[in-house]
């Protein structure tokens, strides 16, 4: 790519919507010029639920980010999560024609259309197929088989689908304001862009992006996707908690948890109160601090080993994680949820964010702009790996739009 | 280089040792059977079989035969098995001989009207005596034509599966699923002819053409040894580069594979791949690699592979199988049985469950085991052509005792269920976050029943 490029990527979260705007240099690197949110309305555990109120607030943090960036936002790339999404790991295998020597591109495209040729649900649509590694005659590790000679080309494929309709939702969303949706991509994918490195992801990661409405997941080993999923979990969960826990309004209780909460127990002071102001400023309601401890606690542990579970039930790929767990997004800021985390997968854990990049270290230090973020370096390096020319960009035009 | 003769298992003569006939009968029979004929089928002697004049004589099949000259004066049996039965034992000299000399007996019938499912029993029946072996395509009607209609055809199907050796089941409702939404009433009946042609070809071919790993009958029958089984058919052919993964994916588009998920639940699963004297062991590997995605690890694969000149570059797969559906037939069923067999065991157990949920299941059981001798003896009339009594009372032990175990046991869970109603606060409305039966959306502070405050 040979000149500055403007990228945008728009989450839209439970808790808040964002708007990163960055520029793709010619190096590689990205500047990011600003980033624009705005609270969320219409969305619950990740999906839209009131498509007009969600529209109102995704325009808001667009128009914020125009003025921030000085920026015409065009288009966009929009992450997408949501418990409906799920994924699985499939191996294609093509012949290579007889008369052919060299395997071609056109094998690997077709060994990925043959990865793609399993049993999803009807109504779901495929969201992304990441290639893992090549195996030609049966030699595994191979990177690039373009050029080699063999007969048999087998790849493997991780497989990302979601129900259809409720990207298309997401979409229309978008499209209707109006905006280009030039991708949709998978939340914690795009995350793990910003938070991995290329070694950290060769050695094994795991990262856990928990936010609002949903914990998001995804495990790289030996520098390829091995799995990802979503659990309809997250800080609104921790809140709802609170409030019914300890009987107080749900805006009081996300303050409360905050400002004062911690998963950590036995910290505090026996008898310990935290004093609850009211409206006005005067003293409210006393609330000791250990209950408030342990109504998040028991939540975290369970969301946290709930995942544990997950990721052992398939094939353990947690031996392989060479580098640690990585949190972030939103409810990582929760103090302690490292000690817990550690204490659950007993290895290594990090709370990260958006890692190298220049313009507002401000954004980038924020954990809860990971994915925004992340969307950014993704479609770089989409683009990247992709020739420009309008051409091409209609060949590769999105399933999901009509 | 030593070259052996691709071609020395092939044994053209084998075609001759074995005369297979198809049968249509009845209304739905025959116009099978007319697809079959349309499709083209080798070396195989065409009968139909109908009450129906006007439907017999635009039949295109080489021998006919109709049913109840006295009975029904060339009407059809006006949906009552009774008549169709009655019709067909009138005409059991003519049958007799129409299938005369066959080795394999292909029946093609629609249950549920009079003809089909009257007559059908009968006709496997005459021709198991005379020593073919029988195999039947039996496809179940649409459920809008009404419970009776569906009951009638599901004692015809299981008499069916005393008399014949094999029975293939279509259902309708699931073979219209096929077909688009807006599609004519025709192309629906025309997708489920179709389907039963495609069977009843690609199962004369697994006989007539031995293989290198070949698959007997005994295999088939396996394949289809389920009880009250859904049948699942796939059935597919290509050609070119790509011609064992196209093959695989045509097979499973079958509407009765539903996309190959339902093989996930098969136990045995019948695969044929056959092919041209091109077919390479690789190719075979990979369509047989692409298949096990798509089935259960516990499941046994019955795998024959074949050359058959006659495909020229072509690759077929032919996949058998079939999976139980025991929610729909217990629920039709028991009610029935338990009017005929027990008088006196079921007061007996009704009043008490509430009070010994666990217990009941062991001394029901019992009663049942007790009460089976009994039924089963009086009714063994000599007549093959009315089993039904015994059929009744066959399936009753294995359907019942599900049926009167899981009653005690829903109750069991209701009892322990909470009272109080469990509220799951912002959540409330949305789509509820349910792992492994826990809804996560309810604090888990309530859920692990910590007192807080």
């Amino acid at each position: 790519m040979g000149k500055d490029h403007i990228l945008v990527g728009l989450e839209i979260g439970t808790s808040k919507i964002c708007v990163v705007v960055g520029e793709s240099k010619p190096d590689g690197s990205i500047k990011i010029l600003g980033v624009g949110h705005a609270p969320s309305r219409g969305v619950r555990k990740g999906e839209i639920v009131d498509f007009d109120t969600a529209q109102k607030c995704v325009h808001e943090a667009l128009v914020d980010a125009e003025e921030k960036s000085d920026v015409m936002i065009q288009s966009v790339y929009v992450g997408i999560t949501g418990s409906h999404i799920s994924s699985f790991n499939n191996r294609g295998a093509v012949n290579v024609p007889e008369d052919q020597e060299e395997i071609t591109d056109m094998d690997c495209e077709n060994v990925r259309g043959a990865a793609k040729e399993v049993s999803i649900p009807s109504q779901n649509a495929f969201i992304h197929s990441i290639l893992q590694h090549y195996y030609v005659d049966g030699q595994d590790g191979v990177l690039n088989p373009i050029g080699m000679i063999g007969g048999k080309l087998e790849a493997d494929f991780h497989i990302i689908h979601g129900i259809g309709n409720r990207i298309k939702n997401t979409i229309r969303c978008v499209r209707e304001i109006p905006l280009e949706v030039e991708d949709v991509v998978f939340n914690p994918l795009a995350a793990a862009q910003v938070v991995l490195n290329q070694n950290q992801k060769n050695l094994g990661a795991l990262v856990i992006d928990i936010g609002g409405g949903t914990t998001d997941f995804l495990v790289y080993v030996d520098g390829a996707v091995k799995q990802t999923g979503v659990l309809a979990v997250g800080g609104d969960h921790i809140t709802n908690d609170i409030s019914m826990g300890l009987r107080i309004p749900m805006a009081r209780a996300e303050k409360l948890k905050v400002e004062e909460g911690s998963v950590i127990l036995g910290n505090s002071l026996p008898g310990e109160t935290i004093l609850l102001k009211d409206d006005h400023g005067f003293a409210g309601k006393e609330i000791e601090r250990e209950t408030l401890n342990t109504i998040i606690h028991m939540r975290m542990r369970e969301t946290l080993e709930l995942l544990r579970r997950t990721l052992l039930q398939r094939e353990n790929y947690l031996d392989y994680l060479g580098a640690g767990v990585f949190i972030t997004g939103g409810t990582s800021q929760l103090k302690g949820i490292d000690n817990l985390a550690q204490d659950i997968f007993e290895m290594p854990v990090h709370r990260t964010h958006a890692q190298t990049m220049s313009g507002l270290t401000s954004a980038f230090e924020n954990p809860q702009f990971s994915t925004a973020i992340g969307l950014i370096k993704y479609a770089q390096a989409i683009q990247l790996d992709r020739p420009s020319g309008w051409l091409s960009r209609i060949k590769r035009k999105i399933p999901f739009f009509g | 280089m030593i070259q052996l003769n691709r071609n020395y298992h092939l044994v053209p003569q084998t075609n001759d040792t074995v005369k297979i006939k198809i049968v249509g009968l009845g209304g739905a029979g025959s116009n099978a059977l007319d697809r079959i004929v349309l499709d083209g089928v080798e070396s195989a002697d065409l009968v139909a079989i109908n009450s129906d004049v006007q439907s017999l004589t635009s039949s295109v099949a080489n021998e006919k035969v109709q049913l109840g000259r006295e009975a029904t004066r060339g009407l059809g049996a006006g949906g009552d098995p009774e008549v169709g039965l009655t019709a067909a034992e009138e005409a059991i000299d003519e049958i007799r001989s129409a299938l005369d000399g066959a080795g394999m007996v292909f029946l093609c019938v629609g249950l549920g009207g009079g003809t089909g499912s009257g007559a059908a029993p009968l006709v496997a029946s005459i021709a198991k005596e005379q020593g073919a072996l029988v195999v039947v395509f039996a496809t179940m009607p649409f459920t809008f034509e009404g419970k009776r209609r569906s009951a009638q055809a599901h004692d015809a199907l299981a008499s069916l599966q005393i008399a014949a050796d094999a029975v293939i089941c279509f259902e309708n409702d699931t073979m219209g699923d096929a077909v688009s939404p807006k599609a004519g009433i025709h192309q629906a009946f025309a997708a489920a002819d179709e389907t039963i042609s495609q069977s009843v070809r690609a199962i004369s071919q697994l006989f007539a053409h031995p293989g290198i790993l070949h698959i007997g009958f005994d295999d088939l029958r396996a394949a289809l040894a389920n009880n009250n089984a859904r049948c699942l058919f796939g059935h597919g052919e290509a050609e070119g580069d790509n011609r064992a993964h196209d093959a695989l994916t045509r097979a499973l588009k079958n509407p009765l594979m539903d996309r190959g998920r339902l093989l996930d639940d098969a136990h045995k699963i019948l695969v044929n791949v056959a092919g041209g004297p091109g077919m390479t062991l690789n190719e075979v590997q990979i369509l047989m690699e692409e298949l096990g995605r798509h089935v259960g690890d516990e499941s046994h694969i019955l795998f024959g592979t074949a050359v058959d000149p006659k495909l020229g570059n072509r690759m077929s797969v032919t996949i058998i199988s079939s999976i139980s559906v025991g929610v729909q037939l217990p629920a039709a069923r028991p009610a029935r049985i338990t009017a005929h067999v027990e008088p006196a065991p079921e007061p007996e157990p009704e009043p008490v469950p509430e009070v010994i949920e666990a217990a009941t299941p062991e001394p029901e059981q019992e009663l049942i085991a007790d009460e089976e001798p009994v039924a089963p003896p009086p009714p063994k009339p000599a007549p093959v052509a009315r089993p039904k009594p015994v059929i009744k009372a066959k399936p009753a032990a294995p359907e019942l005792i599900p049926a009167a175990d899981a009653k005690p046991k829903a109750e069991a869970k209701q009892e322990t269920l909470q009272f109080e109603a469990i509220t799951r606060g912002r959540f409330e409305k949305s789509e509820p976050t349910i792992v492994d039966g826990e809804d996560l959306d309810v604090p888990t502070f309530l859920r692990r029943n910590v007192k807080v405050k």
